[in-house]
């Protein structure tokens, strides 16, 4: 009697289902992908490949917010501004060089 | 009766028309500032950063066709400016950064979080150990991926526009903008900066 022949396991999609590669494919892939995510630069089939690894991913999860957290505080990092005193010194100083070459 | 011959106007500076300079500086020193300070992370070397990009702006303004815009052409000669002055100063070679760098290699590292849940941005900006680990791992990138994070995530411009002031593709920039981030986030996370009820004033942990 022939062995029947099992077959493959149905691909699996959904949150409970999504197996955890941690470590390996998955985690590598979306950390190669994570800028392009947060920046809404990706199809809609893999953005939500992505959300389906996240949710079945907690430590991905930490760090794709983490990584949002980096971009929003970049974003929003005052910097300093120039006194019309500097603003005027720089001038003389830019003048000053420009004539003398 | 003679005229007098009128006087030979005294020579004139390299550039065609001093106004137009004064226009293009009055217009743009801020931003340059700006943008030089987010570079260089301190005030006197964002000064003299600026100050030679409006010099070079001024010996080619009359070069300067309009084929970009006037802002993207003083980025790009503050960014080319910046890896010159920054070259002669620390003379070395930078490393390029990989994404296998990234990787973490504990689940704790994995997990390592930036303190600003429930906070606005400004309000986390206010922990001044946030702050100051924020300009710090800015400082340590190399300087081709700070060009990147600056000009894309601190300035805003695209990545197209940054690859016009990088001489590179969109391609590019955003690999380099990725890594970028990712250092940044390494480095901030790694800090275990601890998250301060009132954000005042921020610890380290030890």
């Amino acid at each position: 009697m022939t062995k029947k022949k099992t077959a493959p396991p149905k691909k699996q999609s959904g949150p409970s289902s999504h197996r955890h590669t941690h470590g390996q494919g998955h985690c590598m892939d979306l950390l190669r992908q994570l800028s392009a995510y947060i920046d809404d630069e990706l199809p809609s089939d893999i953005c939500r490949e992505i959300r389906r690894h996240l949710g079945a991913c907690p430590n991905c999860e930490v760090f794709i917010a983490s990584l949002q957290h980096t971009v929003t505080l970049c974003r929003h990092r005052p910097a300093p501004q120039l006194t019309s005193v500097d603003r005027m010194n720089m001038r003389h100083a830019i003048l000053n060089a420009a004539n003398a070459r | 009766m003679r005229v007098p011959a009128p006087k030979t106007p005294p020579q004139r500076p390299a550039m065609q028309e001093p106004d137009e300079f004064d226009r293009l500086y009055r217009d743009h020193v801020d931003l340059i500032y700006r943008y030089a300070y987010r570079l260089c992370g301190e005030a006197e070397s964002a000064k003299d950063l600026v100050q030679e990009t409006f010099l070079n702006a001024y010996q080619g303004l009359k070069d300067f066709r309009g084929e970009a815009q006037v802002s993207t052409w003083l980025y790009t000669i503050a960014s080319r400016a910046c890896i010159r002055m920054r070259r002669k100063r620390k003379g070395q070679p930078e490393h390029e950064l990989s994404i296998e760098e990234f990787v973490p290699t504990s689940e704790g590292e994995f997990r390592l979080q930036i303190p600003m849940d429930g906070l606005s941005p400004e309000e986390a900006l206010q922990n001044k150990e946030l702050q100051q680990a924020l300009d710090q791992a800015i400082d340590k990138l190399p300087k081709k991926y700070r060009l990147a994070l600056v000009l894309r995530d601190m300035e805003g411009l695209s990545a197209k526009e940054v690859g016009t002031i990088m001489g590179l593709n969109e391609r590019a920039v955003k690999s380099r903008l990725h890594r970028a981030r990712l250092f940044v986030r390494r480095e901030l996370s790694a800090r275990g900066i601890t998250h301060h009820d009132d954000h005042k004033s921020g610890g380290l942990r030890s």
